[in-house]
């Protein structure tokens, strides 16, 4: 398994368990009860085999001619076997119930239940009636004010505040909370006041549908689990045929086989590894999955998620780290690098978004602190207008720079404001000025007349798969701004394995083609939609499924819930709107989009495992015929010796054959929880190597392992 | 042991039959594509006329059950009308040697399988059935139960065949394969046979003195025409109880290893056809690597022993061809032998023994590849999931129900082999015709059982089966194995047509790895299912030293 970014945080649900505890004992015994077994027909029926056999071992004259009085302890140790091979099994039941218990433990433990501020409007003015989060419905409003908990997944309607939720996503830092945002039930209010929509109605919520499905006895067999459930009832058809028929046969022919032989031969047949093992498998590929905070709405999807061989990465956020990062003042004739960045600076006060900030924190870096923070105030603040495409600020008299409200970047500024304050010796009498920057080609039209090396610095910029930002002071473009993508920290490898599992990668991005080109070749991507649209998703998703692909995609945005919902696999972040999560099929609560990729290794690693141990469990007949074949019909043929070619005695050869097919269950379960290992590879090279271990080594394990037990018995 | 020369031999009859098949395989597409060839002017007209008199639309396209009944009509009428005639033949023209009608049970028996390609016979035909009977029910039916599982193999393709709407119209397809390919392939195979001393008449068995004096009989009769369609189209029925041990059918070495190419031909063809017709040659691949590896297998086993001699050979042909004989008949179920089965040694009949049970290697002409389709499905799906993806076949997602479909196909052997088997013995009725309860006995009365499930139509009892316990159970049996396969595959090919096809990014199965894959996996399926009963069948007759089945 490609390295996933394991969970941490002290605030996360706890992880799930596995060890065996009295109440997974206790849990496990219940589960042998022939009622609750009914479900799972292949340990059914060994357990009907158990009762048959300890009938023999009761009564063995009943049985005559198929059984012998004499052989009365023999049948107690193949009916003993027989129940303990049925109690792994239901073991291995118990203990991913108890994993998927606790997943859905720590699920609702998201779900507070709390009195919540409904607000009512009552006669041209609101009040807020105290309300449990249960009696909450879809559409209520609720007032949120510091320290309160968000009752039920709502969206932010008035007012900003910060929000803790660390308890859903790990993320120990709180967030800033605006209109239009989602909250997520279960996260505290830390500071300031809002009033928001309920969007879900109590037990409507994702983490509800989660919990349906990690409840097993709700969870519907998916597509792939019930076909490997008809080739086990058909296996189990064709060897309670041959049993029989050799039943039949003994009688007959006189061949004087015994029945517990036959039953011991029959329960060695069935597939009982994969049998047991087939529940867990399921399970644990949901816990997995939770265990790296994906909340999945339906098994299907993780399945689907296995066969995906398109993956829609949105490059900001999945590729890069975030929007551009400035990385370059560059100066045009005549000006200074240190007047481009002061420039730079001003221009990007009032800036939050990320490109804004990183200017701030370049020009920090490289000192370039304007002593006009302190001697001039802005008049006016011009926002980055779509017309315009570029943002500016105005410079007069004034008593300096006034602090944005809110969040954490305005700290920074304090401080900022304060350092500059200490540099500049003395008060110049500055003039009102104005500086712009924005988009090369609007600061031109706006200026007019661009001095030399204009063109060529932007050109070089952009054909470096870059962007150039303009800066123009009073009209006079004085240099530029080189922003540059930044790659997320081990993007590379996890597109070369995606590659390499035979996915094709699509980057989707707003960005112009050539830079879009740069970052794609950089993470070695070779198709990509440059100036997207979230909207286009639906298309690009469509298409891809036209050429019947499946294609996974990751969205946040309402505009990307359509896509969301034609998508094979939708990754929704769980920052993102009510909208997308209701669309997507899963959600991340760490809001990671990078996380899809592992998604579909995870599928993959589901499909891989229920594979392995069906094929593993398949090949282990071949050695248990042979430990079984010579003892069946040992005293009419005693020729038939020539299968054994272990060597085994005449009763431990029967007892290590079903003693090695009972301890094989609690051996696979570690691997059947954890799933196959594997490190990402084309789908031929997985074939191969899964085959040879759990095919190959599923025919010659158990010839080892069952001398071994041979050896065992014939010690004591 | 074989020495190096028969090893060559050996090689060189599968590799010479594989290339013609290899050749012929485009014409025979072309027959089923639709493509305009030379011979349209010749067989148009005729073939018009019949879909005329039939009042078939050519054009109209089938689904799987309408094509698959509109079979299984065809097939019943025909053994209906064979049974009036074999049952009224005493009275009816064409009957020099004035034999009587046959019993109600071996007439059940005889028309079944017959019609189904299997040819168990539970009687001896030069001394019970008229020429009228000959040529009617027994060549005739050669010849359209041979196009039946033509047909049936190729309408299973055309589901898998991207873009198919349908799976062809059955009574073109079978006037197709009877005119275009049965019709043409005997007539150049019966010619070379009648040079290689098989006669052709029908004027009476001639009755001669011989130098010393007796009395003698000459059993002729159409023979070189029978004998091209009961090897070209893996029937295995012969004019003469005999078979092809019978000088006249098989007078020489090089009628024998002619008759053995004939046996693999079209299933062979068939093969290729599979690949050409789905335009990816590339996925004959496993079928064919699987199928002859398979067989390669069968043959190691039965080349094991010594070859056969004295008792039961006949000299003209030797142990050694005997022996190969005996595993190409079995591995496409033809069924037709040129010595007695209890001549055999028994890791031959083991050998024999897997050859029906594959049903694959390579099979009857059509059925084979739909068993070995089959096995590639149940493949794909059990090894597929671990290469992390949900299994495809040609980019089809199998699914729940297709699972479901190769269970059932892959379940009726077992069940129609071994219940008969048991009932055989417990009722007595094996013992009743002489049958011992001993592993040479058990062989025996597994063989018959298998041989019909298979449709192979080879055995050991001969006209001591002909009871009504075994004329009724094996007719059963050979109709559940021949019908309820090819319905339940058809339904599956059915299933395929404009199924959602992903570009295939998931296991490639056109080469040499999944064709290895497949091969381990049949064995494992085959061995896992049948392993006891060969036990204490060929397997303990061989712990017990025997040399043959005469004991």
């Amino acid at each position: 398994m490609a390295d996933s970014g394991a969970m941490s945080g002290a605030a996360l649900p706890d992880a799930p368990r596995r060890a065996v505890n009295g109440r997974v004992l206790k849990d496990s015994v219940v589960r042998m009860s022939p009622g609750r077994l009914v479900s799972n027909p292949v340990m059914f029926i060994v357990e009907l085999c158990f009762f048959l056999v300890a009938a023999m071992a009761v009564y063995p004259r009943g049985f005559v001619p198929v059984a012998t009085p004499s052989e009365t302890p023999f049948y107690v140790e193949v009916a003993v076997t027989l129940l303990v091979t049925v109690w792994f099994s239901t073991l291995a039941d118990a203990l991913a119930e108890q994993q998927a218990e606790s997943t859905a433990r720590s699920l609702r433990r998201l779900e507070t239940s709390v009195l919540s501020k409904k607000v009512v409007t009552k006669e041209w003015s609101r009040e807020t009636v105290p309300t449990p989060s249960k009696d909450l419905r879809k559409g209520d409003l609720v007032l949120l004010e510091n320290g309160d908990v968000v009752p039920l997944d709502a969206e932010v309607l008035e007012g900003i505040a910060m929000v803790d939720e660390s308890l859903m996503t790990g993320e120990s830092t709180p967030v800033r909370k605006a209109p239009g945002d989602a909250l997520i039930g279960g996260a505290r209010v830390v500071s300031d006041t809002l009033t928001a929509r309920v969007t879900a109605n109590p037990g409507e919520t994702y983490i509800d549908q989660m919990i349906r499905m990690v409840e097993s006895s709700k969870r519907p067999k998916t597509p792939n689990e019930q076909a490997v459930t008809i080739v086990l009832i058909g296996l189990t058809a064709i060897f309670t045929i041959i049993i029989l028929s050799l039943l039949g046969l003994s009688i007959t022919l006189g061949l004087g086989g015994d029945l517990s032989v036959l039953i011991a031969l029959y329960v060695c047949l069935l597939p009982t590894t994969i049998g047991a093992l087939l529940p867990a498998i399921g399970l644990s590929g949901v816990s997995r999955l939770y265990g790296r905070r994906i909340v999945a709405k339906s098994g299907r999807a993780i399945e689907t998620a296995g066969d995906t061989d398109v993956i829609l990465l949105d490059k900001t956020g999945t590729i890069t780290v975030g929007n551009r990062q400035a990385v370059e003042f560059i100066p045009f004739e005549g000006h200074t690098e240190s007047e481009v960045g002061e420039a730079a600076f001003l221009s990007s006060w009032y800036d939050d978004t990320p490109e804004g900030r990183s200017v701030i924190r370049l020009a920090h870096e490289k000192g370039f602190l304007p002593r006009e923070l302190n001697s001039l105030a802005p008049s006016e603040v011009y926002e980055f207008s779509a017309s315009t495409r570029t943002s500016g600020i105005k410079l007069g008299r004034g008593f300096g720079f006034i602090l944005p409200k809110g969040d954490k970047s305005g700290k920074d500024r304090g401080r900022l404001r304060r350092k500059a304050a200490m540099s500049s010796e003395e008060e110049e009498a500055a003039s009102e000025y104005e500086i712009l920057k924005g988009a090369p080609d609007s600061i031109r039209k706006l200026s007019g007349n661009v001095p030399p090396g204009f063109d060529k610095t932007v050109e070089s910029i952009s054909a470096a798969g870059e962007t150039p930002m303009a800066i123009a002071k009073n009209g006079e473009p004085i240099g530029i701004i080189r922003l540059k993508d930044v790659l997320k920290p081990g993007i590379e490898e996890k597109v070369q394995a995606v590659k390499m599992m035979g996915i094709r990668p699509v980057m989707i991005t707003g960005d112009q083609p050539l830079t879009a080109k740069s970052i794609a070749s950089e993470v070695g991507i070779s198709e990509y939609v440059p100036m997207a649209k979230p909207e286009d998703k639906f298309r690009i998703v469509q298409a891809e499924q036209a050429q019947t692909h499946v294609a996974a995609m990751i969205g946040d945005g309402t505009n990307d819930a359509p896509a969301l919902a034609l998508a094979d696999v939708g990754l929704a972040m769980n920052s993102g709107t009510e909208a997308a999560k209701e669309a997507a099929n899963m959600v991340d609560l760490e809001s990671n989009p990078a996380k899809i990729i592992e998604v579909v290794l995870l599928g993959k690693q589901l499909l891989m495992t229920r594979g392995a141990v069906t094929a593993f469990s398949i090949a282990n007949d071949v050695a248990k015929y042979f430990a079984i074949m010579p003892v069946i019909f040992a005293a009419a043929y005693p020729q038939l010796s020539a299968f054994n070619i272990l060597g085994l005695g005449l009763h431990s050869a029967v007892l290590s054959a079903l003693i090695f097919n009972a301890v094989i269950i609690p051996l696979l379960i570690p691997l059947s929880m954890r799933g196959v290992k594997f490190r990402p590879a084309s789908t031929m090279s997985l074939f191969l190597r899964n085959t040879m271990i759990y095919g190959v080594g599923g025919v010659v394990v158990p010839f080892v392992g069952i001398k071994a037990i041979d050896v065992l018995i014939s010690v004591i | 042991m074989i020495t190096l020369l028969q090893f060559i031999s050996v090689a060189a009859i599968l590799g010479v039959t594989i290339v013609i098949a290899w050749l012929l395989a485009p014409y025979v597409t072309g027959v089923f594509t639709g493509k305009s060839s030379p011979l349209d002017r010749l067989f148009g007209p005729l073939e018009r006329a019949v879909y005329r008199i039939l009042g078939v639309d050519p054009q109209r396209g089938m689904g799987w059950k309408e094509y698959f009944f509109a079979g299984l009509f065809v097939n019943v009428a025909q053994m209906a009308l064979a049974a009036v005639i074999l049952t009224f033949q005493g009275s009816l023209p064409l009957n020099p040697m004035g034999f009587k009608g046959l019993s109600w049970d071996l007439t059940f028996n005889t028309v079944i399988s017959f019609a189904t390609n299997t040819n168990l016979q539970h009687y001896a035909g030069e001394a019970t059935l008229s020429y009228l009977s000959q040529m009617t029910a027994i060549q005739f039916l050669q010849f359209t139960s041979a196009a039946t599982g033509i047909c049936m193999g190729v309408a299973f393709v055309r589901g898998f065949v991207a873009g198919s709407k349908d799976l062809g119209n059955f009574y073109v397809d079978f006037t197709r394969s009877i005119t275009r390919i049965l019709i043409p392939f005997c007539l150049v195979a019966a010619v070379i046979l009648v040079f290689l001393g098989v006669p052709q008449t029908i004027s009476g068995y001639r009755a001669v003195t011989t130098v010393e004096g007796a009395a003698q009989s000459i059993l002729v009769g159409p023979v070189a025409s029978l004998v091209a369609i009961m090897q070209l189209g893996t029937n295995g029925g012969g004019y003469y109880g005999a078979n092809s041990a019978y000088p006249f059918m098989n007078p020489n070495p090089q009628s024998n290893i002619l008759e053995i190419a004939l046996m693999l031909l079209l299933p062979t063809v068939l093969v290729f056809v599979f690949g050409q017709m789905l335009g990816k040659k590339k996925e004959t691949i496993p079928i064919l690597v699987g199928a002859y590896a398979l067989f390669g297998i069968d043959l190691a086993i039965a080349f094991i022993p010594a070859a056969p001699q004295g008792a039961g050979i006949e000299t003209r042909i030797g142990g050694f061809y005997s022996v190969f004989w005996t595993v190409v008949t079995t591995a496409v179920t033809t069924g037709s032998v040129n010595t007695t089965l209890s001549a055999m040694h028994p890791l031959v009949i083991l050998s024999a023994f897997m050859g029906m049970l594959i049903q694959s290697t390579p099979g009857g002409k059509g059925v084979g590849l739909m068993y070995m389709v089959m096995y590639v499905v149940i493949t794909l799906f059990v090894v597929g999931l671990m290469s992390g993806r949900t299994p495809e076949y040609l980019g089809m997602k199998i699914t729940g129900r297709d699972v479901k479909l190769v269970m059932i196909a892959f379940l009726v052997h077992p069940l129609i082999i071994l219940i008969p088997t048991v009932v055989a013995y417990a009722g007595g009725f094996a013992q009743a015709v002489g049958v011992g309860t001993n592993s040479v006995g058990f062989t025996q009365v597994l063989y018959e059982f298998t041989s019909a499930a298979a449709n192979n139509g080879s055995d050991f009892l001969g006209t001591a089966a002909n009871t009504p316990f075994f004329n009724v159970a094996t007719a059963v049996v050979i109709f559940l194995g021949r019908y309820v396969p090819i319905g339940v595959l058809l339904a599956l090919s059915g299933s395929m047509l404009g199924r959602k096809r992903n570009p295939e990014a998931g296991l490639k199965t056109d080469g040499l790895l999944f064709s290895a894959v497949l091969v381990g996996s049949i064995l494992i399926l085959v061995v896992l299912t049948f392993l006891p009963f060969l036990a204490i069948g060929p397997i303990l007759a061989y712990l017990q030293g025997h040399v043959n089945f005469f004991g």
